[in-house]
C-alpha cells in the first residue's frame, strides 16, 4: 500500500487546451471501437493507450493488466471551438461586462474602487453583472457596447440596430466569443473574482475535448456475445463522426450555411455529452428511446456519484434480518442467529500467544456445528496478502483444514467467525440520531432473527411487527475499542437531546414494577425468591415481618434489592395528581417516592422512576455510579418487573370496560345536558343575542362554545367511568403507571368517544347545508356535526361510525404526509450542520473556520451531561446528602 | 324489524362483487363499440389526388360484431377458449372483432366484406365470455371456480383488472377563487368533454370587473364581450341578457361593454383570429378563428355540429351558427356564475363533493382505447390502400386490413397499464393473495391526484361518500385517501343515452327556449 501523503494545496481552475493535450496519451480520430476480431482500433475510442477493460490485454501506456491500470485520458481535436454548457452563465456575464473591442472591464478605475474598495485592500468582493449598465460606452477605448442576448442552451447574439432603426440579431459563433474572451486582461478578471492563471475565460470554449479513459466507460458483453457500449462511448462516437464530417466539409470549402449547420450539430453533441438535461435542448436518446446518461447525469441526484456512491455506499461485513424481543438478554447484548455468525468474520493476527487457539479454530472450518461449539473460520490470510479459503472435507473431496492449521505461523491472519462476547454495531433505519447505531455484545442464539432487549426499542424506535435491523462487524482493534467506549448501549442511555435517559422500562416493565411496588404487600420466602430468581441476589436480608413464625418480605424490600446501597432520592411518581398540599408518605396513591440508603421507604415505582424518557432513578444512578451500573439496573429492573407482572397476571378484556347501571344513567344524563346546552347556545345565536368573542365572528364564537361544552361533557363521562374503574382494572393500571394509554383512551372506551374533528373544527363539509342526509338542513346540533355520544364499548351508530372514520382518516393522512416531510427536513438539517465542531477556543466553527457560535449552545453545556438542560443538578446532589425532599 | 341482512347478502353475492365492471363492459360491447365505429363511419383516401386518372376511393365502416373468445393453434385450427385454459397456457382471452367494410371506388359500391379487424380482450364473465350464462357445474367442468367474481381480463396468462378512475365531472360549471399576485380572482371553470377530447374553458373576473375567457389553443386571455360577438351576438342587449338581467350584474356588464372593441360578428372573429395567428393574412386569420371556435371552445356543445362544414351549404351554416350561439349562451352562464360568486350569492364549488365526481369504469376506458386504436387501424387501411393503388394493384379490403395493428394497440395498454392519454397504472395485476384481496381489488377506485403532494382536502373522507365509498378501506402511506374502495351496496348509474328524451322531458317540465333554435 502506498504511504499516505499530505496534500499541499488544491487548485480549482479550468483545463486549458494545452493541459488537455498534455495529459492526453493519444489523439482519437476514429469513431469505431472494435474491429471484426474484437480488437480495439488504434486511435479509436477504445484505443489500448486509454487503458484496458478486457482481461488478458495490457495497457499500452502503463503496461498494466485490466483492473490495475487506472486508465488514461485521450483527446479529440475539434474542428471549430464549441461552448461548454456548464459555463454559459459565466460567458454571458463576461460578454456583458467587458468591452467588445478592447476586452477591458466596462468600468473606470474610480467606479471599480467604489464597488470593491481600493486596490491595496481588495477583499473577496467582486464586480457583478448589475454593476455595469447595459449598452454603455467603453471608458477605455470609447467603443459603443451592444446588448448581448443569450438563448438557452448555448446561443449568444448581439443586438444591433440597422439603418432603418430595426433591431437585428447578430449571432456570435463560439470562435467570436473565444476571441473576445481572450482579450480580457488578467487584472480585470481578478476584479471579477477569476484568477486568470488557472482559469482563463477562453478555456470555457473548448477547442480540444478530453476523451475519458475506457475504464470509466466500460463496454459490457451481453449473453449473446454482443458488445454493448456505454452511453458516454455512444456520445463520443457521435461527436467524432460530426467532427470528422465538419473537418472534411471545411477542407472542401463547403458553403457557410452548411458549415454553420454542422457547427451547431457539433455544439449539440458536445452539449448533450456534458449534460443531457439542459433546458431548451432535446435530450439525446438511445436507439430504444431512453435518454442517454451522460457526464452530468452520472454525478447528479440521489443515485448520482455524490449521493449514491460517495456519501452512501454498500459495505461488507454487514447483515440484516428481522428483529424479535428477548427480555433475558442484557440491554447491551444482541442475539445473533448461527447462520449469520458463520458468515461474518473478524480478522485475528496470529501471535505466539494465540497460535494454538487459532489452530483449533481453523480446524473447525467454515461451518461451526452448533451454538455451543467453539467458533470456526472462513479464510486465513498469509503475510503476502494471499487469502486461503478454508474448505471442509467431504466424503469424496479432501478439505484443507488440518493442512492450513499446521501451516499457520505468527504474522498470519485468521478470519474467525463471530462468537459470544464480540462487539458489533447494530442499526435501525431511519438513522435519525446517534442512538440509531449502538454497539452490542454478541450472543449466539437459535432461530433466524436478531434478538434484542425490548428496553432498547425506544432509541432505535423499533417494534417487532416485522422490523428489520442491520449489523456491522468492526474489523480493526481501534474500531472495536471505539465501539465499546463510545457507542456501547450503556454509553448512550442518556440522550444528547435532553440529558435524560432514553433507554428504560417500557410497557409491561412499567405495569409490572407498578403492580409489584404499589402500596405495601408481603411475600413469603418462596414468593420472594420466585420474584427475584432472574436477578443476581445473594442474600434476601432480614424479613420485614414475621407472622406466626413465617417470615415475610415486603414488595418495597424486594425492589430495594436491585438498588445501589447508598442511593438517596425523593420524588413524585407519575401517578401523582399534584394535590394542593402533599400528604407525602401518607399519600393514598402512594405517589410519594422516598429512597433512603438504597431502601425504598414509600412510593410506587412507575414511568417517572424507571421509564424510558423519564427514569429518575436511572438518571440518578448514571450520575452517581456511571453507565455500567445503570445498564445493570435496567437489566435487573426489567427482569424483576417481568417476574412481578407474571406473579399477578395481567389481562384486559371487553368486560373491563363495563360500568354499573347508575354510571350509565349518569353518563346519559351528562350527555343529555350537554346536548341541551348546545341547543340553548344555538338558540341564542339564532336570535342574534350571542356576544361574539373579541376578534371573532358570532359563528366562530358559537363553534368554540359548542366544542368547549362537548369537550367538557366527554371529560365528565370519563370521570364517571374513572370513578367506577379502580386500580383493579388493567387499563387504569396502565394509564396511571404511564405504561401505555391514557385516561382519555379509557374514557372513549367506557364513557363517550366525543367530538370528531377535522383540522381542529367540527365536521362541516358534506351535502348542501348539512353533513349527511340523515340530518335536517342547517342543523348546527352536536350530532349533526360529528359528536359521538356512544362509547367504543356500547358501539357507534352508523352516522357516528362515519364521522369517526372521517376523524380517523385525518390522522392517517397526517402521519403519511408528515413522515415524508420530516425526512427531507432532517436531510437538510444534517447537510447544514454536519461539519460543525467545537474548536479549542470553545467556539463552534465550520471547517472553513467561520464562527457559528461563540460558545457552544451559548452556555458550553453538553446536554447529555446536563440534568434535563441544567448544567449542575443542585437539587439532586443536595437531596442525596440531606436524604429528604428539597 | 325486517331482517336487512338478506338485502346485505344479496349485495355481497358472487354476482354483485364485480357487477359494476361487468355492466360497464357489457354496455361497451353492446352499445358503445358500434357507436365508436359510427363516429368514424368512412375512411377517405387521397388516391384521387395522388395519381393520374384515379377515381376517389373510400371505405365505409358498417356493422361490428364480437365473436366468442377463440384460440388459434399453430396448425391453424380454432377452438373455443375458456379463461382457465388462457391462464394456464399464458395466452390472451380475446375474441375476434368482425367489421363490415364496403369499398367505394368512384361511383361504384362493392359488395360489403366482413373482415376480422383484430382481437378484443374479453372480460371474464361478460356477455361475450364463454362462461356467460353457465351453471356452477358447467363452470367447474371448464376449470373455473364457481365463486370467482370475474370482471377482469386475461392478457398473456396474467389477470389484469382495469381500475375505476375518479375524475372531476365534465361539462359542469365550477366556481373557485385563485390567487394571482396576492389578488383574489373569481373563476368559473368547465371541463368540456366531447368524444374523448377534453378542454378546459375558464371565465374569470379580474380586479377591474372585466371578464376574460381562456380556452385551449389560444394563449392568454380574451375579452368576454368580444368573444360573444365572435360567436354571433351582435347587440349589447343580447350579450347582457345571456348573462343576467340582475341590477348589480348589469352594472358590471356595462363596464365590460365599454371595454369592448368590436361591434360586429366579423370584428369579433377577427379579434380572436389576431390572437391566434398574428401577422397572417386576414383570410387565414378568419378561417383559423372559426375553426378554433368550433373545435376547441366548449366542444361538448358540438353534438349537433355537422361532420363536414361546407360554407356553401346554407342549411349546414345555419346549424353551425346556432351551435355558436349556444356556446355564447353557455359562456353567459359561466359569466353569471362568476359574478354570483363575486356578489356572494354563490359559494365556491366543493370539488370533493361526490356529486362533482364521475367514475370512469372498465367500459369507458376500453372505449377510449378502442377509439384511438380504431383510428390507427383506419389510418393503416388508408395507407395500405394508397400503397396498393400506387403499385397499380387491385384494391382489396381483405389485404388492406391488418388485424395485428388493432390487436397490438388494444393489448399493449392492457398488459402494461400505460393507457392512451399517458395515464399509468390503469390496468393492474389482479391481487390473488387471498379471496378478500381479489374482491377489494375489483372494487378499487383511483384518484388521478398526485400522491407526492399533500392534497389534504382530497384525501379526507367526505360525507357525500356515504354509501358509495367505504369509509374504512384505504391504504396507509402516500396513497392514503386517494385510493378508495366501493362501499358494499354501491350502485353505479350511467348517463342517459338518448338526448332527445332528456330535451323533451325538460321542455315538458316547463323549461323555456333561449330564443335560438338548437
Amino acid at each position: 500500500m502506498p504511504s499516505p501523503k499530505r496534500i499541499g494545496k488544491i487548485e480549482f481552475g479550468l483545463l486549458s487546451p494545452k493541459e488537455i493535450r498534455q495529459m492526453s496519451v493519444r489523439k482519437i480520430i476514429w469513431a469505431d471501437t472494435y474491429d471484426d476480431d474484437g480488437f480495439p482500433y488504434p486511435q479509436g475510442l477504445m484505443d489500448l493507450h486509454l487503458g484496458v477493460i478486457d482481461p488478458g490485454l495490457r495497457c499500452k501506456t502503463c503496461s498494466q493488466k485490466s483492473g490495475e491500470c487506472p486508465g488514461h485520458f485521450g483527446h479529440i481535436e475539434l474542428a471549430k471551438p464549441v461552448i461548454h454548457v456548464g459555463y454559459t452563465r459565466l460567458i454571458r456575464k463576461l460578454l456583458r461586462v467587458t468591452c467588445r473591442e478592447c476586452g477591458r472591464l466596462l468600468l473606470s478605475d474610480e467606479e471599480i474602487e467604489k464597488i470593491i474598495g481600493p486596490e491595496e485592500e481588495m477583499g473577496t468582493d467582486s464586480v457583478s453583472e448589475k454593476d455595469v449598465k447595459k449598452e454603455r460606452i467603453c471608458p477605455h477605448c470609447g467603443e459603443q457596447q451592444l446588448k448581448i442576448n443569450f438563448e438557452k442552451p448555448t446561443t449568444f447574439a448581439e443586438i444591433t440596430t440597422d439603418d432603418r432603426g430595426k433591431k437585428v440579431e447578430n449571432k456570435l459563433t463560439p470562435a467570436d466569443i473565444r476571441a473576445r474572451l481572450e482579450k480580457i486582461p488578467d487584472d480585470d478578471l481578478q476584479k471579477l473574482g477569476i484568477v486568470g492563471e488557472v482559469a482563463r475565460p477562453e478555456w470555457t470554449i473548448m477547442t480540444v475535448l478530453p476523451v475519458p479513459p475506457v475504464t470509466m466507460r466500460p463496454s459490457i458483453i451481453l449473453e449473446n456475445g454482443q458488445r454493448s457500449e456505454d452511453d458516454l462511448t455512444h456520445k463520443l462516437v457521435d461527436i467524432i463522426r460530426i467532427n470528422q464530417r465538419f473537418k472534411e466539409n471545411q477542407d472542401a470549402g463547403a458553403p457557410q450555411l452548411i458549415i454553420e449547420d454542422l457547427w451547431e450539430l457539433l455544439q449539440y453533441h458536445v452539449t448533450t455529452y456534458i449534460d443531457n438535461e439542459v433546458a431548451g435542448c432535446p435530450p439525446a436518446r438511445h436507439r430504444s428511446g431512453r435518454p442517454l446518461k451522460t457526464l452530468s447525469q452520472r454525478l447528479k441526484g440521489k443515485d448520482g456519484r455524490f449521493r449514491g456512491s460517495l456519501s452512501g455506499k454498500r459495505v461488507n461485513f454487514s447483515s440484516r434480518t428481522v428483529i424479535s424481543p428477548n427480555p433475558n438478554l442484557s440491554v447491551n447484548e444482541v442475539g445473533i442467529p448461527q447462520k449469520i455468525a458463520n458468515e461474518m468474520t473478524i480478522p485475528v493476527q496470529v501471535t505466539t500467544f494465540n497460535i494454538e487457539e487459532l489452530r483449533r479454530i481453523v480446524r473447525v472450518g467454515p461451518e461451526r456445528p452448533d451454538l455451543k461449539s467453539p467458533c470456526g473460520a472462513n479464510y486465513v490470510i498469509r503475510p503476502d496478502k494471499r487469502r486461503i479459503r478454508l474448505v471442509k472435507g467431504t466424503g469424496t473431496e479432501d478439505g484443507n483444514l488440518d493442512f492450513v492449521a499446521d501451516q499457520i505461523e505468527v504474522g498470519w491472519i485468521v478470519e474467525r467467525h463471530l462468537r459470544d462476547g464480540d462487539i458489533v454495531l447494530f442499526n435501525r433505519q431511519p438513522s435519525l440520531h446517534r442512538m440509531s447505531i449502538m454497539a452490542h455484545w454478541v450472543r449466539l442464539m437459535d432461530g433466524k432473527t436478531f434478538r434484542l432487549n425490548p428496553a432498547v426499542c425506544p432509541p432505535y424506535n423499533a417494534d417487532f411487527d416485522g422490523d428489520e435491523m442491520n449489523l456491522h462487524i468492526p474489523q480493526t482493534e481501534e474500531a472495536r475499542v471505539e465501539a465499546a467506549m463510545l457507542a456501547a448501549v450503556q454509553e448512550n442511555i442518556l440522550s444528547p437531546r435532553f440529558g435524560g435517559p432514553i433507554i428504560g422500562g417500557i410497557h409491561d416493565h412499567i405495569s409490572g414494577i407498578f403492580l409489584l411496588t404499589h402500596r405495601l404487600r408481603w411475600f413469603t420466602k418462596e414468593e420472594t425468591i420466585d420474584l427475584l430468581k432472574n436477578n443476581h441476589v445473594d442474600r434476601l436480608g432480614e424479613p420485614g415481618k414475621v407472622e406466626n413464625g413465617i417470615p415475610y418480605w415486603s414488595n418495597k424490600q424486594i425492589f430495594s434489592k436491585i438498588l445501589p446501597d447508598d442511593l438517596n432520592m425523593v420524588f413524585r411518581a407519575s401517578s401523582c395528581i399534584n394535590c394542593d398540599e402533599c400528604k407525602r408518605v401518607n399519600c393514598e396513591r402512594d405517589a410519594y417516592v422516598q429512597i433512603i440508603d438504597g431502601e425504598l421507604i414509600s412510593g410506587v415505582i412507575d414511568k417517572k422512576a424507571v421509564g424510558a424518557f423519564d427514569g429518575a432513578i436511572l438518571h440518578r444512578i448514571i450520575r452517581q455510579y456511571q453507565y455500567t451500573r445503570a445498564a445493570q439496573f435496567i437489566d435487573d429492573m426489567t427482569r424483576l418487573s417481568i417476574r412481578g407482572i407474571m406473579h399477578d397476571g395481567f389481562t384486559f378484556a371487553i368486560d373491563d370496560e363495563d360500568l354499573s347501571k347508575s354510571d350509565y344513567g349518569q353518563i346519559k344524563e351528562v350527555l343529555h345536558r350537554a346536548a341541551q346546552d348546545v341547543e340553548r347556545r344555538i338558540q341564542i345565536f339564532e336570535d342574534g343575542q350571542l356576544e361574539p368573542m373579541p376578534g371573532r365572528t358570532p359563528e366562530e364564537t358559537l363553534e368554540m362554545q359548542i366544542m368547549q361544552v362537548l369537550g367538557k361533557a366527554r371529560d365528565n363521562t370519563g370521570e364517571i367511568a374513572g370513578r367506577h374503574l379502580g386500580l383493579s382494572n388493567s387499563a387504569v393500571v396502565m394509564a396511571v403507571s404511564g405504561a401505555r394509554g391514557s385516561m382519555l383512551n379509557l374514557t372513549q372506551m367506557a364513557g363517550c368517544v366525543g367530538q370528531q374533528a377535522v383540522r381542529g373544527e367540527r365536521i362541516m363539509r358534506g351535502y348542501e347545508d348539512r353533513t349527511l342526509p340523515h340530518f335536517k338542513k342547517d342543523d348546527r346540533g352536536a350530532m349533526a356535526h360529528g359528536f359521538v355520544m356512544n362509547s367504543y364499548k356500547s358501539g357507534l351508530d352508523p352516522t357516528e361510525f362515519f364521522f369517526h372514520a372521517i376523524g380517523g382518516r385525518e390522522g392517517l393522512v397526517d402521519t403519511a404526509v408528515r413522515t415524508s416531510q420530516s425526512g427531507y427536513l432532517q436531510r437538510r438539517m444534517i447537510n447544514a450542520l454536519q461539519d460543525l465542531k467545537v474548536a479549542y477556543d470553545m467556539t463552534v466553527r465550520t471547517t472553513g473556520g467561520r464562527i457559528i457560535q461563540f460558545e457552544y449552545g451559548e452556555d458550553s453545556t453538553d446536554p447529555m451531561k446536563s440534568s434535563f438542560g441544567e448544567p449542575v443538578d443542585v437539587e439532586g446532589i443536595v437531596s442525596n446528602i440531606l436524604k429528604e425532599e428539597i | 324489524m325486517i331482517d336487512l341482512s338478506i338485502l346485505s347478502q344479496a349485495y355481497f353475492s358472487r354476482e354483485h362483487v364485480a357487477r359494476h365492471q361487468l355492466d360497464s363492459y357489457n354496455h361497451f360491447l353492446i352499445n358503445n363499440l358500434q357507436k365508436v365505429v359510427d363516429e368514424q363511419r368512412v375512411i377517405e383516401t387521397d388516391i384521387e389526388s395522388r395519381g393520374k386518372g384515379n377515381e376517389p376511393v373510400s371505405v365505409e365502416l358498417g356493422d361490428l360484431k364480437i365473436l366468442k373468445p377463440l384460440v388459434r393453434e399453430a396448425d391453424g385450427s380454432q377452438s373455443e377458449l375458456y379463461p382457465g385454459e388462457a391462464r394456464l397456457r399464458n395466452i390472451t382471452y380475446a375474441a375476434p372483432i368482425q367489421l363490415g367494410l364496403t369499398l367505394v371506388q368512384g361511383g361504384v359500391r362493392h359488395e360489403p366484406v366482413i373482415a376480422t379487424i383484430g382481437q378484443l380482450p374479453i372480460m371474464v364473465g361478460s356477455v361475450a365470455c364463454n362462461l356467460y350464462g353457465m351453471t356452477d357445474e358447467e363452470r367447474t367442468t371448464h376449470g373455473e371456480d364457481p365463486l370467482d367474481p370475474g370482471g377482469y381480463f386475461i392478457v398473456n396468462g396474467t389477470e389484469r383488472v382495469l381500475m375505476t378512475l375518479e375524475d372531476l365531472a365534465s361539462n359542469k360549471i365550477m366556481t373557485e377563487y385563485t390567487e394571482r399576485y396576492s389578488e383574489r380572482i373569481y373563476v368559473a371553470k368547465v371541463f368540456s368533454q366531447f368524444r374523448g377530447y377534453r378542454a378546459l374553458v375558464v371565465v374569470e373576473r379580474n380586479r377591474k370587473n372585466l371578464l376574460e375567457v381562456t380556452f385551449p389553443s389560444v394563449a392568454g386571455h380574451l375579452r368576454f364581450v368580444d368573444m360573444m360577438r365572435a360567436l354571433g351576438m351582435t347587440s349589447d342587449a343580447d350579450v347582457v341578457r345571456a348573462v343576467s338581467t340582475d341590477e348589480e350584474i348589469l352594472t358590471f356588464m356595462m363596464q365590460n361593454l365599454e371595454e369592448s372593441e368590436c361591434e360586429t360578428v366579423e370584428c369579433g372573429v377577427m379579434y380572436v383570429g389576431k390572437k391566434l395567428a398574428p401577422n397572417q393574412t386576414r383570410d387565414y386569420q378568419r378561417k383559423r378563428a372559426e375553426f378554433v371556435l368550433d373545435n376547441y371552445l366548449l366542444p361538448h356543445l358540438n353534438y349537433l355540429m355537422p361532420r363536414i362544414v361546407n360554407e356553401e351549404d346554407e342549411e349546414c351554416m345555419k346549424i353551425v351558427h346556432s351551435v355558436r350561439l349556444a356556446k355564447a349562451h353557455f359562456l353567459g352562464r359561466m359569466a353569471e356564475a362568476c359574478f354570483d360568486l363575486v356578489l356572494d350569492r354563490r359559494r365556491i364549488d366543493d370539488k370533493d363533493h361526490y356529486a362533482n365526481k364521475r367514475l370512469k369504469l372498465a367500459g369507458d376506458l376500453m372505449e377510449d382505447l378502442f377509439r384511438i386504436s380504431l383510428n390507427r387501424l383506419t389510418r393503416d387501411i388508408k395507407y395500405q390502400l394508397e400503397r396498393a393503388s400506387m403499385r397499380h394493384r387491385d384494391l382489396s379490403i381483405a389485404t388492406a386490413v391488418r388485424a395485428d395493428v388493432l390487436t397490438e394497440r388494444l393489448l399493449h395498454p392492457l398488459a402494461t397499464g400505460n393507457w392512451v392519454g399517458g395515464r399509468t397504472g390503469v390496468s393492474q395485476l389482479l391481487d390473488r393473495v387471498d379471496h378478500m384481496s381479489v374482491l377489494s381489488h375489483l372494487r378499487r377506485v383511483i384518484s388521478p391526484l398526485s400522491r407526492s403532494q399533500p392534497h389534504f382536502e382530497a384525501r379526507d373522507l367526505h360525507p357525500t361518500q356515504w354509501g358509495r365509498i367505504c369509509p374504512s378501506e384505504t391504504p396507509e402511506g402516500p396513497n392514503c385517501g386517494l385510493v378508495k374502495n366501493f362501499a358494499q351496496m354501491v350502485e353505479i348509474s350511467k348517463g342517459v343515452h338518448s338526448d332527445d328524451e332528456v330535451v323533451r322531458m325538460l321542455y315538458g317540465m316547463g323549461v323555456e327556449r333561449i330564443g335560438v333554435e338548437i
